[in-house]
């Protein structure tokens, strides 16, 4: 326990030790406030930001909603339509036969490439970040929910022979729940592709959101506005995996192991 | 019998794959003939033809494989150093408890923050080059070493520790012939993610920054208006990334026998 | 086989005075052992019998080296014994292996980790693979073992590192009756082939009767010392000679032993 408390001492020190760190080495001009600005300015520049538009057209707060709505509705698709399909895929065979070959063509080509393609389609705008986010999702809840299933399918079976449960009930009341922190573990991935892909989409062609905005905080040389948009990239993607844990947690109970 | 069922299996396996794909074919062939689609996009008989030429025809600077090489060796570079640095970090800090509470803190402020984000900034301080296309794959890629790193120090089952103690191992023996080797699993796991990431880390800061490499391609097809260029490059991509991710499995199963239970 | 074995009557090579040992829980402490005396000879074949969870492996572990001592003090060869001791070597019941060894890297893990050279250690290693009979088995990985073969490899090893002492906690409670009894009839072999001193625990009161020159009957949390029993029957033993069933009746009597149940890990 003393120790406990001894290692939380050391890590606040380290905190505050970093952070000073870099306070003296941007004021003292070791390295130029150019490159590496304080980190008092950016407070005071994520303060500003909050409600003005400089530089890049829109205030924080909107480009946050931005990028959580299109991230958001991206992910949601995706799971909603991969977690039935790797399902199935691993339920019944056929399926399987069908979607596998024509799955493993797609799964290898990261969601970013994408980009391109999905803005030739719909224009710069939200349908085609949000079709990329979507295949960002979707992948990662194909595998995992299929091999969630695929898992257990041997005691599924055992069951279904000892207990003479029929194979819907089998699917519903035993493979699907065991399935489900492998299936949570697709959504965690999913989640994360969502928000890496948001910002790549937005960073190549939006004219709104976070990604969007560092963008043109770079080009117009606005180094604080960058920092801010990173850290604050940082910090909602952090918040919404912790959303998703807290959501597992509620759902999956004590399926996880710790 | 059983051989028999194997082989039927077998069939209707290839049977129900190729039907999947010529179905998928069909559609992508009537979206082009019937629809507005065949106007931006190409059929799969022009793509397939253009993948072709593309072997022997430069596109911008390079041909297809002169790209895909450029973006290898750029996602060889950061991906290296990002492996190299994230399971020393990771060692440290799922080891010593010291370490971690130093680090982890400082750590988690960078940890959530996506490779591609890093983009603007790494141009903002190094410009745009090659070390800049590194230093993005790198940040792509280290957070995940780290943490999956760190995992299986932490998860080191302390009952082995002690057998090694007893059995006369110093502290950095225990390091190297325990620590080590029973986090190698999720090391593997970590090399795994973490090459995924990179290769998409590459595309994006290509597409940003490069004058070729796949990226560069696909990029490019867009704004010619040259969608061909687009399917190319993203065909490539897809088959790197599959040869890539199956080049590690093999590699892992070749390094982690113990984890195979032979039957 | 030698028959004719007495113990010499010779000063013991472990020491136990009034050892006791407490846990900090969550909400206060418990006693797990309660103030053990115990000398042990050298070359003894000492069994520590008792019920599961009394605190018997607790017992070893801290002779072991893997826990403190709460009370009291545990002597080896008249040395104050603090940590761990190259002289005091261990098989345990979850066998324990390194997984990504294999069956030789596990054997002469200790004496590599001691700096010796490789065709010494890989000779001596070879020695006990063979002495457990599991040559051919060398280039293995344990997880292609048997539960019988992995504890074998767990005997290897730890005589490999030349203790003097070995403890073996319940190394056969996993495994089936008729592997148990093989592998009971090989350590005793590999006792007279080397002789070492064991302490050998068990619940199961046939292989502590088998066994045993002396068992040490435990009693439940927090272990004492109830009462010992010198066992004078020849060996090897036969498990159905009168002597024997007289003895496994008493015993049994003594402590109220669900026989076959118990088998906590
Ligand atoms: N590290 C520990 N902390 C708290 N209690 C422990 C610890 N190790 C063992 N115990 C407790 O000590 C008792 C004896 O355990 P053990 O020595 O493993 O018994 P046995 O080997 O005889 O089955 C058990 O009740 C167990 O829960
Ligand atoms: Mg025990």
């Amino acid at each position: 326990m003393k120790e406990k408390t001894k290692y939380i001492i050391i890590s606040i020190v380290s905190l505050i030790s970093f952070i000073l760190l870099w306070d003296l080495v941007s004021k003292s001009g070791i390295i130029s406030a150019k490159k590496l600005p304080a980190p008092s300015k950016l407070f005071e520049t994520f303060i500003y930001k909050l409600g003005n538009k400089n530089p890049d057209g829109n205030t924080l707060p909107i480009h946050i909603w931005t990028s959580l709505k299109e991230a958001l509705i991206g992910f949601f698709f995706g799971i909603v339509i991969g977690v039935p399909l790797g399902i199935s895929m691993a339920w019944f065979k056929k399926f399987d036969k069908f979607f596998s070959p024509l799955f493993d063509l797609i799964k290898p080509i990261p969601p970013v490439g994408w980009v391109p393609i999905m803005i030739t389609f719909f224009g710069i705008g939200i349908m085609s970040k949000v079709s990329v986010i979507f295949i960002a999702s979707f992948i990662p809840a194909v595998i995992n929910s299929y091999s969630g299933i695929k898992q257990t399918r041997e005691v599924h079976k055992w069951v279904s022979q000892t207990f003479g449960a029929s194979n819907r009930q089998v699917l519903f009341t035993i493979a699907i729940p065991s399935a489900g922190p492998m299936i949570f573990t697709g959504a965690r991935v999913a989640l994360n592709g969502s928000w890496v892909s948001l910002v790549a989409a937005e960073l190549i062609a939006s004219t709104k959101g976070l990604g969007y905005m560092i963008q043109t905080a770079r080009l117009v040389g606005r180094i604080d506005v960058v920092f801010v948009g990173v850290l604050v990239i940082g910090v909602f993607g952090a918040a919404m995996m912790e959303g998703l844990s807290f959501l597992e947690r509620k759902l999956v109970k004590g399926g996880r192991r710790s | 019998m059983i051989n028999k069922t194997f082989t039927k299996d077998m069939r209707e396996t290839w049977m129900y794959g190729i039907l999947g794909f010529l179905v998928f074919l069909l559609v992508w062939q009537a979206a082009c003939v019937f629809t507005n689609f065949g106007k931006i996009f190409p059929t799969p008989k022009v793509s397939l033809a253009a993948f072709l030429q593309a072997f022997v025809e430069p596109i911008g600077r390079h041909t297809l494989l002169g790209h895909i090489s450029i973006s290898l060796r750029r996602v060889l570079i950061g991906y290296t150093l990002s492996s190299i640095t994230g399971i020393i970090i990771g060692l440290l800090m799922g080891y010593s408890k010291l370490a971690h509470a130093i680090i982890y803190p400082i750590f988690c402020i960078i940890r959530p923050i996506p490779g591609i984000a890093w983009i603007p900034l790494a141009i903002l301080w190094i410009g745009i080059g090659e070390p800049t296309i590194h230093f993005i794959i790198f940040m792509g890629g280290f957070s995940q070493m780290v943490m999956n790193t760190m995992d299986g120090a932490q998860h080191v089952d302390t009952e082995l520790v002690g057998v090694a103690k007893v059995l006369g191992a110093k502290e950095n023996q225990i390091f190297r012939k325990i620590v080590l080797p029973s986090s190698i699993p999720y090391i593997f796991t970590g090399l795994q993610t973490s090459l995924s990431t990179s290769w998409m880390a590459v595309l994006a800061a290509e597409m940003i920054t490069a004058r070729e490499g796949a990226g560069w391609l696909i990029i490019a097809g867009m704004q010619t208006g040259r969608i061909e260029n687009n399917v190319i490059g993203m065909i490539a991509i897809g088959l790197v990334g599959l040869i890539l991710a199956t080049l590690l499995r093999n590699a892992e199963r070749r390094l982690c026998r113990w984890t195979v239970r032979s039957r | 086989m030698d028959s004719t074995k007495q113990v010499k009557k010779e000063k013991p090579i472990i020491t136990m005075e009034r050892i006791s040992k407490t846990f900090q829980v969550e909400d206060g402490e418990v006693k797990v052992i309660d103030q053990i005396d115990l000398d042990i000879r050298e070359n003894e074949f000492l069994v520590l019998f008792g019920a599961g969870q009394c605190g018997k492996t607790t017992l070893l572990k801290m002779l072991a080296g893997l826990e403190t001592i709460s009370g009291g003090s545990i002597k080896i060869d008249e040395k104050e014994l603090k940590g761990f001791n190259p002289k005091v070597g261990m098989v345990y019941q979850t066998t324990a292996l390194f997984p990504w060894l294999t069956v030789m890297g596990n054997v002469e893990f200790g004496p590599k980790a001691r700096g010796i050279g490789k065709t010494e250690r890989q000779k001596k290693a070879q020695y006990y693979i063979d002495l457990v009979g599991l040559t051919g088995f060398e280039k293995h990985f344990p997880s292609m073992l048997s539960g019988g073969m992995q504890q074998r490899v767990g005997i290897a090893r730890a005589y490999c590192n030349d203790p003097e002492i070995i403890l073996m906690d319940e190394p056969f409670g996993h495994l089936d009756a008729q592997t148990r009894y093989m592998m009971e009839e090989e350590v005793e072999k590999i006792w007279q082939e080397e002789k070492r001193t064991i302490i050998f625990v068990t619940n199961n009161i046939e292989e502590a009767l088998y066994l045993a020159d002396r068992i040490v009957i435990l009693t439940e949390c927090p272990a004492r010392v109830l009462t010992e029993y010198k066992i004078d029957i020849p060996r090897p033993r036969s498990l159905v000679s009168e002597e024997f069933l007289s003895l496994r009746e008493e015993i049994s009597s003594l402590v109220d032993l669900r026989e076959g149940g118990n088998d906590a890990e």
